[in-house]
């Protein structure tokens, strides 16, 4: 249990690593908020308006934007075994959505499944990153 | 890759974090890298030759080689 949790916490990772890393959080929790405010003000007559609407996309498409480039400079100056976890993590995340969309949508097409909803995709590709994540952290410790 | 780190880190009396302080890298890459799970970048091998003061091949050997 403590070498999952320590995987979790990424304990051990250098300073600037961290740092990096809050820097890329903030971004990702900025862009989730900027999505759920306009889900929710979507609901308002006022903002059938295409110059609102325009603007709201232009503001989370550059907070998105953002939160790429912390990304990428995050993984880029990142310490190289953890960088090593992070793209494994990545392309078993990116492969199981894959598979997860492909086989949910021959189901969908037999009639077997309601319409796939895409926060079922973002959920999967969260969920198998993270395992992907602890499971390479503890691998390597 | 086959490497002596383990041996000259111990000659020196350092500790797997005082080794990865000073390559700026974690001490789970310091472990990783001695256990043979993990090849250090060229850069960062570069690096801990410098730090022992030794030629990159005294360090570092291709298992295929030896």
């Amino acid at each position: 249990m403590g070498k999952i949790i320590d995987a979790i916490a990424c304990k051990g990772l250098p300073a600037r690593d961290i740092k990096n890393a809050n820097i890329a959080n903030l971004w990702i929790f900025a862009w989730a908020a900027s999505l759920g405010i306009i889900s929710y003000i979507s609901d308002y007559e006022w903002y059938s308006s295409i110059i609102t609407i325009t603007i709201t996309l232009i503001i989370h498409i550059g907070i998105g934007a953002g939160m790429m480039l912390a990304y990428r400079r995050f993984l880029k100056e990142l310490d190289e075994l953890e960088r090593k976890i992070q793209l494994d993590a990545l392309a078993f995340s990116v492969g199981s959505t894959i598979l997860v969309f492909s086989s949910y949508s021959i189901l969908e097409n037999a009639g077997i499944v309601p319409e796939l909803s895409p926060s079922i995709l973002i959920a999967v590709l969260a969920l198998t990153y993270s395992a992907g994540l602890i499971f390479g952290r503890i691998r390597y410790r | 890759m086959k490497n002596r780190l383990k041996v000259l880190r111990a000659e020196r009396d350092w500790t797997q974090a005082n080794l990865a302080d000073q390559l700026e890298v974690s001490r789970q890459t310091i472990n990783a890298i001695e256990k043979g799970k993990f090849d250090p970048s060229l850069p960062l091998a570069f690096k801990a030759a410098r730090l022992f003061k030794m030629p990159i091949e005294d360090i570092f050997q291709d298992e295929a080689m030896a």
